[in-house]
């Protein structure tokens, strides 16, 4: 077993795997930008290094920096957290070119798994069913009709090359088809210089349901069950919950298999996930794979909180080269998990990010609830990095008792000084459809007008405390450049 | 009859316990970013802030040739003389990991563009000049 590892990661991803370093016995390395100088996740490790500047391509995106920090400490081994570096094979790469062990799976299998026509190749050939689609070499309209007709309406007319949307068009009958592929076939050729279009069977409304699986370098490979991922936007997760309400025991049991022989395809270790689209429900629903991310995943606490292992360790555990820790037949769910991802951004003006301090902080803390986050009160939300502040995780023993508890957590969660989308959330989990476990990848934006909040009107019992707080100069931390002193605070307190 | 009114009390450390009618509630509030800040019953209150309406609007209006918030120019979609339609993304800009398109706010010509491409711009700075409407 390693003896210290280096955390290449910031924020609540690198807390979450220094905090089961530390009671694995293991010692820590952290490493941070000029930004994180004061952050949490340096104050939790035994040794921290500077690695550089606060933009990532200038500290956390640096290979050679970190590899440097690793060396100089003395580290055995890099985690990569999830971001950055953690899905660059290239990395992984140079790691073991260092004699350091990457915790993650190797770089033939990033590789493999990091193409997306490469990775649907794969899932073809292990027999896991993809959506069904072709790119016919015969570009001509007849022949995309033709292949149209093949695939079955509704389908979608993609760009071959690119992503992100752009040029893609949903058809729902062939006569609409000459007009759409001439159009999709322009925005093809101005956003990639490439016309070739791709024909794919539109999904209906859509599930994301992801598998989490593990393997160890001997070729165990098991899977810990799925987390719906539906509710998102713009393909970032907001909510996440396991199990599904759309898959039943026999839908899951084809499910975990289909992942298990993926990754086995791969060659896979270490853990993953495989993100499939559901449509329908219940034991005849369809499952289409999607791709398969190499590495550990924001919203993995659902599945310790539902299964309770912990993911972490049995990522280092496995990186040592022992097996997987658990049978298949050891692994199960119990109860419920919901994680929301509360985000320093405003729902009202269009999700727009939002930087500052953190003038006033306070976790909730109560049965089943687990809050991973990366900050504190007074410290900094900066410009340079996602706007995830914090997961908040609620399990229950069943879906309604998770859900209040989520919701409850959240009404205990004090965020001031920037602006959050916990008032979204609140909104979120008492809306009757997701009540109902009525859910697609559409729901944020379908159900958007009843989600956003307005701007409240202050209460009689708000205003009177903001007439308390302002004549209270002591509790203010206003300045959004500079690191508030605690000593400052204490006012005029002997200490 | 007079109407029931609350009673704050500091508790210090941003607490209050706001007392009504024999009912007992912990706020929290403090100042920041020129607002005052109140979480009370799982509700954010902020006051004397401009409302996000009105500040959508400015942004919309005298702004919206400017970043939101300091960010990098991703990519510059548009060149001097180029004529541009009302809604058409002039500038690609990218801050905490979101992508923040910049639009032309009316059909017009581009005169100038005061960007560059990997460049961190500061909020209310003019990334570009569009002709007078």
């Amino acid at each position: 077993m390693f003896t210290r590892i280096l955390v290449a990661n910031r924020g609540e991803i690198a807390v979450r795997i220094l905090r089961t370093c530390r009671v694995m016995g293991i010692e820590t390395v952290a490493v941070y930008s000029d930004a994180d100088a004061r952050s949490l996740h340096v104050t939790l490790a035994d040794q921290a290094v500077r690695i550089g500047g606060a933009a990532p391509a200038d500290s956390y995106l640096l290979q050679a920096a970190i590899i440097d920090a690793a060396r100089a400490t003395g580290a055995q081994a890099v985690h990569p957290g999830y971001g950055f570096l953690s899905e660059n094979d290239a990395f992984a790469a140079a790691c073991a070119g260092a004699g350091l062990t990457f915790i993650g799976p190797s770089p033939d299998a990033m590789a493999k798994l990091g193409s997306k026509t490469a990775a649907r190749r794969l899932a073809e050939a292990a027999g896991v069913p993809v959506v069904p689609g072709a790119v016919p070499d015969d570009q001509s309209e007849a022949a995309l009709i033709a292949a149209a007709t093949r695939v079955g309406f509704p389908v979608l007319l993609k760009p071959s090359e690119g992503g992100g949307g752009i040029g893609m068009k949903a058809v729902h009958a062939a006569t609409e088809l000459p007009a759409a592929i001439a159009q999709a076939r322009r925005e093809a050729e101005a956003a990639f210089g490439d016309g070739t279009l791709y024909v794919e069977r539109l999904v209906t409304k859509p599930r994301h349901v992801e598998f989490q699986v593990l393997g160890d370098v001997h070729g165990t490979v098991v899977h810990l069950f799925e987390r719906e991922c539906s509710i998102q936007r713009r393909h970032q997760k907001v909510l996440e919950e396991t199990p599904s309400t759309a898959v039943t025991p026999a839908l899951r049991a084809r499910m975990g298999a289909a992942a298990v022989a993926l990754a086995k395809a791969a060659g896979y270790s270490n853990a993953g996930t495989v993100e499939f689209l559901v449509e329908g429900a219940g034991d005849g629903a369809s499952f289409y794979f999607l791709e398969m991310n190499a590495r550990l995943q924001v919203e993995h606490p659902i599945t310790e909180a539902a299964t309770g292992v912990d993911l972490v360790r049995a990522q280092i555990e496995v990186a040592a080269g022992q097996p997987v820790p658990w049978t298949q037949e050891q692994l199960s769910q119990r109860g419920h998990a919901i994680e929301v991802r509360v985000c320093a951004e405003d729902p009202r003006q269009g999700f727009l990010p939002q930087a500052g301090v953190l003038a006033l902080y306070h976790e909730p803390s109560m049965p089943g609830v687990r809050v991973d986050s990366g900050v504190c009160e007074g410290g900094e939300v900066s410009v340079h990095y996602d706007s995830l502040l914090a997961k908040l995780v609620a399990w229950g023993d069943t879906r309604e008792a998770a859900r209040l508890r989520a919701r409850d957590a959240l009404a205990q969660y004090p965020i001031l000084g920037l602006r959050t989308n916990v008032p979204l959330l609140m909104r979120l989990l008492v809306h009757p459809r997701f009540v109902a476990g009525d859910l697609d990848t559409h729901f944020l934006d379908t159900e958007a007008a009843t989600l956003v909040p307005a701007d409240n009107t202050p209460s009689d019992a708000a205003r009177a405390v903001a007439a308390a707080v302002r004549a209270r100069p002591s509790t203010t931390t206003g300045a959004s450049d500079s690191w508030p002193d605690p000593w400052a605070s204490l006012g005029g307190r002997r200490v | 009859m007079s109407e029931p009114t609350d009673t704050v009390t500091p508790l210090g450390a941003g607490r209050f316990l706001v007392s009504r009618d024999g009912r007992q509630r912990l706020a929290y509030g403090t100042q920041a970013a020129g607002a005052t800040w109140v979480f009370l019953d799982g509700e954010v209150i902020v006051i004397g802030a401009a409302p996000s309406a009105a500040r959508a609007a400015a942004v919309d209006e005298h702004a919206s040739l400017a970043a939101p918030m300091p960010a990098t120019v991703i990519a510059i979609a548009v060149q001097p003389g180029q004529k541009v339609a009302a809604g058409d993304v002039l500038i690609r800009l990218e801050a905490m990991k979101m992508e923040l398109p910049v639009r032309s706010p009316r059909d017009a010509t581009v005169v100038a563009v005061k960007c560059r491409e990997g460049e961190l711009v500061q909020p209310g700075v003019p990334l570009l000049e569009l002709d007078e409407a």
